[in-house]
């Protein structure tokens, strides 16, 4: 028999002394490896997007979104690599955002914005501010937060505290950001007097001016002296509050005016602009407090390529030891956060279902080969592992729950090749026909060729999923990449390894039998003798088989269009946390959704899964990768709040966090209701985050329009069962005064219409006029100027508040200068309602309408589907219909149009890529098989085992009541690989049998005896290993699709190949 | 070959695909915990200033704000007269009282006087004073 590479290698390895070598130092590298690459829980995904800022004071929506956001929306679409560019035009500001597409280079990407941007500065319009661009990036995620509390302490206390550790925390080797959310800053608060400004005849912004100018010191230069070089140094700044309030602001009389004497000065917190807190649920550990209490979280980020969860353990480290010095004894610190423990304990759990695995793996093994085969088979796994870990270090991926889930995956078809081989050998050992060695290289050659044909099937089967595209890539890549890996190493080590290993472990059958081996007297034969004769000898039984194979193969997809099973991208996982987001109408204070935030908090407190919470009203909560994509980080107004959801570790409970999350959404709501406000429950989503599950997207041809068809959308969203947390991106209306500045007065008394609105908007919005000079830097400590809230809260307020005039010096006035003039003789109050914000997408204004699905439906397909007909049906003007698009977006924004958008899209994409890739598949296996079996028909039988695996892929998930989801597909398509490879080592030998010179049925039945055992030995292996990614939320699918579809088609194959193999051979003979 | 013996012990495995069908049954909500209830002197409802409908005011007693730092809070008597902690922003004083811009509705009942005895999550008892109270402040 002609030996092929397999035998060759094999007969190289098979006696070496420098096999075993290289398998310990496998092994070493491999585990070195293990403990080399960092740890964390979500892959490294690069997706450069970066938010640009640019103001224009005092521009409506409508102006900044014609005169800056479109501008550069239209410079910025030509810089390749951007994907979208999203903009808001809100009043007095732009805020464009650029994402370019997955796996740019993030550095490059900024340098390119940031030049372009530059080119075209030319074209912004008079008075608009500099571009404060942003870069967002997964980094930016905090791995670990802190949060600060205390009975007794109040919130600036608190923040000072935690300001205090984050600086020592800074010096923590690795880490990245850290940040603090709540409580008040250090301020010095410059708090105006109305009555004695206008008593003294000093202006708000004369006080700016002398602040500002007082607070200067700078080297001068130097004198030079007896050789000696003395450095001259000018000016004090202000080192605390006293000094500030003793600068002389103005003159009364011939006295100077201090700044005391003319407002009041507080070293201290700055106004609440926050309200956050912190209590324990009904699942706190016994003992803790029940009541809230005032909070302040530090966030802590790590470094790209940082190991979380050893960040997390250093500054936890660091923390117990500030809690004898810096931490007082009555601020509790709470860990509300801790991404690097949720890591480890994922990436160990993913490890232990590794090895139960590959345990599981071998004791099948065992079962049909003995202790001895198992343990061949058992040793060859760890190798594959350790090369993969070890590519996995080099190739810097880190630990994650993709990349091992990758290794999990494959658990069972990186045991196939050691099996095939090992399953050989014992055989030919048992058949005693050769001595043993010459037995076992002759087993290696027998199935060497066909094993690496098939390895090849395999690799060209998973390895097409590296072109998903979009978010979803970086999700899947690291699976086709580490399986395929795998398999090169486990065909390796299968030709290398497990000759040396069988060669010494398997014993040559001295069992007690010592008869030649007959073929036909083995229980196979017997077995597929009465099972394949009848269907062999009769073509009616024959076809009457393909009839019934064929009906289930229907039935089974048919369960897809009746619903028996939905398709969703990616089930919910089960986390330790969710998230509650309140948004409030426009204009509402911060107290009042604070107050509906605590209403909120006090429901989630009785919910038993819970075991704390946080709220924030005001400031965003520490954001998620999915905060990020949506942008939470700017949820700062005060008509927003925040609710972080801490649940008891998934251990301790039973119900799953996506359960929980859909028990309390009602209550959640109902309260938001209450107050016209309206709460969304955010789960941390499984894949890639996206804006919400289910958007639509309104074109139209005016604003006013797209709104109006947003609101019926919404209506549908609202009337259709399963479509939750409904919600529109336009805000509710909010009361402005229009304070319109009555030009010919002001000019007639020398004011310009700036100085109004400087003095305005430091009266009301306050403003920061420096810094003060403290020893200790921990806070910058900012001096504002501002009225005091008792003094600015209705329109009454403002008849008190005075400017300057300019005199003589603004050439249109004739009085003194420096009189004081009323506010209120020069402006006239108009109230009116806040512009609403405009949005683009890729230079298209829309609306967006936003849900959530829960409950009824999970899927947001069916929900879509669901809705599709309803706004068809919606009246819009003109009298057209608006069909919602899927895919593009519309040609032009004459006529409404809508398009939906969300998890749809990253739905579609991968989906799309995925089928792409399955129809790629199927053309290598076949041109790979032609290639090895020289023959155009014979592929083609053997991938009618590929369709077959539907048959139980299909019902399976019914079965389980799962979706058919991202992963269900990977198996499928992974499956295909697989099932050739079967049909591949059945043919490969009725083949050689008939080179022998065996009958066509005889080789048939032949064959699907010999080959029975290590196909159910290898698909055994795949649904065994398979069976702990069951309990898994999110790989449930692949562990069905692997399970069911494996032991049907296997079954199937084993029938129908060798049946229509032999009918296309009968016929062409 | 003693195979097939072994061979059916394979489909013994199969209860094992099986696991993980089926939702899981959500648990009951526990219900509140035990109250205790205290006697206040006085609660008192927000009042509206009553000026123009335009420049409409509320007020609270300036005995029934207490304050965290710089956070101003008061005790909203609720529902089944359950204390809660509200936290308000007020400006102006007027008199007693001071104006309220944010953080309570007209005609929400407050503990008059503050005291640090009384927790949030307890009940109160309107002590027959109250009325008086009521009166002498309006």
């Amino acid at each position: 028999m002609n030996e092929g590479i397999a035998g060759k290698l094999a007969k190289q390895f098979i006696n070496s002394k420098i096999t075993p070598l290289l398998m310990m130092a496998a092994l070493l590298v491999g585990i070195m490896a293990t403990f080399m690459t960092p740890r964390e829980e979500e892959p490294q995904i690069v997706v450069p997007m970066v938010d640009i800022y640019i103001p224009l004071p005092g521009a409506t929506p409508a102006e900044i979104e014609a005169r800056v956001a479109k501008p550069v929306e239209r410079t910025l679409t030509e810089i390749p690599g951007v994907d979208y560019v999203y903009s808001t035009a809100m009043p007095d500001v732009a805020l464009v955002t650029v994402r370019y597409k997955v796996g740019e280079d993030a550095e490059k990407s900024m340098v390119k914005l940031w030049s372009t941007l530059m080119k075209n500065m030319d074209k912004m319009p008079q008075g608009a501010g500099f571009p404060f661009m942003k870069k967002v990036s997964i980094d930016d995620v905090p791995v670990l937060n802190l949060t600060f509390w205390s009975k007794d302490k109040d919130p600036y206390q608190i923040r000072q505290t935690a300001t205090q550790v984050a600086d020592e925390l800074k010096k923590v080797k690795n880490i990245g950001d850290v940040e603090i959310k709540g409580g008040q800053r250090r301020q010095v608060r410059i708090m105006l007097d109305k009555a004695k400004l206008q008593h003294f005849n000093v202006s708000p912004l004369q006080i700016a001016r002398q602040i500002q100018q007082t607070n200067s010191q700078m080297t001068s230069g130097d004198f030079r002296q007896v050789n000696q070089e003395i450095v001259v140094r000018t000016g004090k700044f202000l080192e605390n509050a006293a000094d500030v309030s003793n600068i002389v602001v103005g003159i009364y009389g011939a006295s100077p005016v201090y700044l005391r004497d003319v407002a009041s000065i507080v070293d201290g917190p700055e106004e609440v602009n926050n309200y956050s807190f912190f209590g324990f649920a009904a699942a706190a550990p016994k003992g803790s407090p029940s009541g809230e209490y005032p909070a302040v979280t530090l966030t802590v980020a790590k470094r790209k390529g940082g190991d979380a969860s050893v960040l997390a353990g250093k500054v936890m480290e660091k923390v117990e030891t500030m809690k004898k010095s810096i931490i007082p004894a009555d601020i509790t610190v709470s860990e509300t956060r801790n991404y690097g423990a949720t890591a480890s304990e994922k990436v160990f759990t993913l490890l232990e279902h590794l090895l139960m695995a590959v345990v599981a793996v071998t004791v099948v093994v065992g079962f049909f080969l003995g202790w001895r085969g198992s343990l061949v088979v058992l040793a060859s796994v760890p190798i594959t592992f350790a090369l993969t870990l070890l590519i996995y270090y080099l190739l810097d991926y880190s630990l994650n729950r993709v990349t091992l889930f990758a290794l999990i995956f494959v658990t069972g078809i990186v045991v196939d090749d050691s099996i095939i081989i090992a399953e050989n050998i014992h055989r030919h050992f048992a058949m005693k026909r050769q001595p043993k060695l010459q037995a076992a290289i002759t087993a290696i050659s027998e199935v060497g060729n066909p094993t690496i044909l098939a390895t090849f099937t395999v690799i060209a089967a998973v390895l097409p999923m590296v072109f998903v595209s979009g978010l979803m890539g970086p999700y899947m890549s690291p699976m086709p990449i580490g399986a395929s890996l795998a398999m090169i190493f486990s065909l390796l080590v299968a030709l290398i390894a497990t000759p040396w290993l069988s060669f010494r472990l398997l014993k040559s059958g001295d069992d007690g039998h010592h008869e030649e081996y007959d073929i036909t007297k083995s229980g196979y034969y017997k077995l597929f003798n009465t099972v394949l004769t009848p269907f062999i000898d009769s073509s009616f039984k024959r076809w009457m088989a393909f009839g019934v194979v064929g009906l289930m193969l229907a039935g089974a997809i048919a369960m897809v269009p009746l619903k028996a099973v939905q398709m969703k991208m990616l089930p919910f996982d089960n986390k330790n946390e969710f998230q509650v987001i309140l948004d409030m109408p426009e204009g509402t204070s911060l107290e009042q959704t604070s107050r509906v935030a605590k209403e909120i908090s006090g429901y989630l407190k009785s919910v038993p899964e819970v075991q704390s919470y946080q709220y924030y009203a005001g400031v965003n909560a520490p954001i998620n990768f999915n905060g990020l994509v949506r942008h939470y980080y700017l949820r700062q107004k005060a008509n927003m709040a925040d609710i972080q959801v801490n649940l008891v570790h998934k251990g301790e409970r039973k119900a799953q966090s996506h359960d929980i999350a859909k028990r309390v959404r009602a209550g959640v709501q109902e309260i938001a209701r209450r107050y016209n406000g309206n709460a969304k429950i955010v789960e941390i989503p499984p894949g890639p985050p996206v804006l919400s599950t289910l958007v639509a997207e309104i074109y139209g041809p005016s604003q006013s329009e797209q709104i109006a068809l947003a609101k019926q959308v919404k209506q549908v969203f609202e009337s259709t069962p399963g479509v939750v947390d409904v919600d529109w991106m336009v805000e509710e209306d909010q009361k402005v005064y229009n304070l319109v500045v009555n030009k010919e007065r002001a000019a007639a008394r020398g004011v310009s219409a700036e100085q109004i609105a400087q003095t305005l908007r430091m009266s009301i919005a306050g403003m920061d006029v420096g810094l003060l000079h403290t020893e200790n830097g921990h806070d910058p400590v900012t001096i504002q100027v501002r009225l005091p809230q008792s003094a600015r809260s209705s329109r009454q307020d403002l008849s008190g508040i005075f400017v300057q005039s300019q005199g003589m010096g603004s050439l249109t006035s004739r009085l003194r200068a420096g009189q004081m003039i009323p506010l209120s003789e020069l402006v006239r109050v108009e109230e009116k309602v806040q512009d609403k914000s405009i949005f683009h997408k890729d230079l298209q204004r829309v609306v967006y309408v936003t849900a959530d699905v829960a409950g009824a439906t999970e899927s947001p397909v069916y929900a879509m589907l669901d809705m599709d007909k309803k706004i068809q049906k919606l009246k819009v003007p003109g009298g057209y219909s608006v069909n919602p698009l899927y895919t593009a977006n519309p040609a032009n924004e004459e006529k409404l149009a809508m398009k939906w958008d969300g998890e749809w899209q990253i739905t579609f994409e991968v989906f799309r890529d995925l089928g792409t890739a399955f129809a790629v598949v199927l053309v290598i296996i076949y041109l790979l098989i032609i290639g090895w079996f020289q023959s155009f028909k014979t592929p083609l039988i053997m991938m009618i085992a590929i369709p077959l695996s539907l048959v139980g892929i299909i019902p399976g998930h019914w079965l389980h009541g799962a979706f058919f989801t991202a992963t269900s597909m990977i198996g499928m398509i992974a499956l295909a690989g697989i099932m050739v490879r079967n049909s591949v080592l059945l043919i490969d030998f009725i083949q050689i049998r008939r080179a022998e010179g065996a009958g066509l049925k005889q080789a048939v039945i032949e064959s699907a005896a010999v080959r029975t055992r290590p196909i159910i030995l290898t698909s055994g292996a795949v649904v065994i290993g398979s069976v702990v990614m069951l309990f898994d939320p999110i790989f449930q699918g692949l562990a069905i699709s692997l399970i069911w579809g494996g032991v049907l088609s296997t079954i199937l194959t084993l029938v129908v190949v060798p049946l229509v193999y032999y009918m296309a051979e009968k016929k062409s003979n | 070959m003693h195979l097939r013996n072994k061979l059916f012990l394979l489909p013994a495995l199969l209860p094992l695909f099986f696991t993980g069908c089926g939702p899981h049954e959500p648990l009951p909500a526990k219900s509140g915990s035990p109250v205790s209830t205290v006697a206040v002197e006085s609660i008192v409802p927000v009042r509206s200033s009553g000026h123009a409908p335009a420049a409409e005011e509320l007020l609270v007693p300036k005995s029934a704000i207490f304050m965290k730092g710089d956070l101003e809070g008061v005790l909203v008597v609720g529902a089944g007269d359950l204390i809660s902690v509200r936290w308000i922003r007020t400006g102006r004083s007027l008199n007693g009282d001071r104006v309220v811009l944010g953080g309570l509705e007209k005609g929400e009942l407050v503990v008059g006087k503050y005291s640090a005895a009384i927790n949030e999550g307890v009940t109160v008892k309107k002590s027959p004073r109250v009325t008086e109270e009521k009166n002498t402040n309006e």
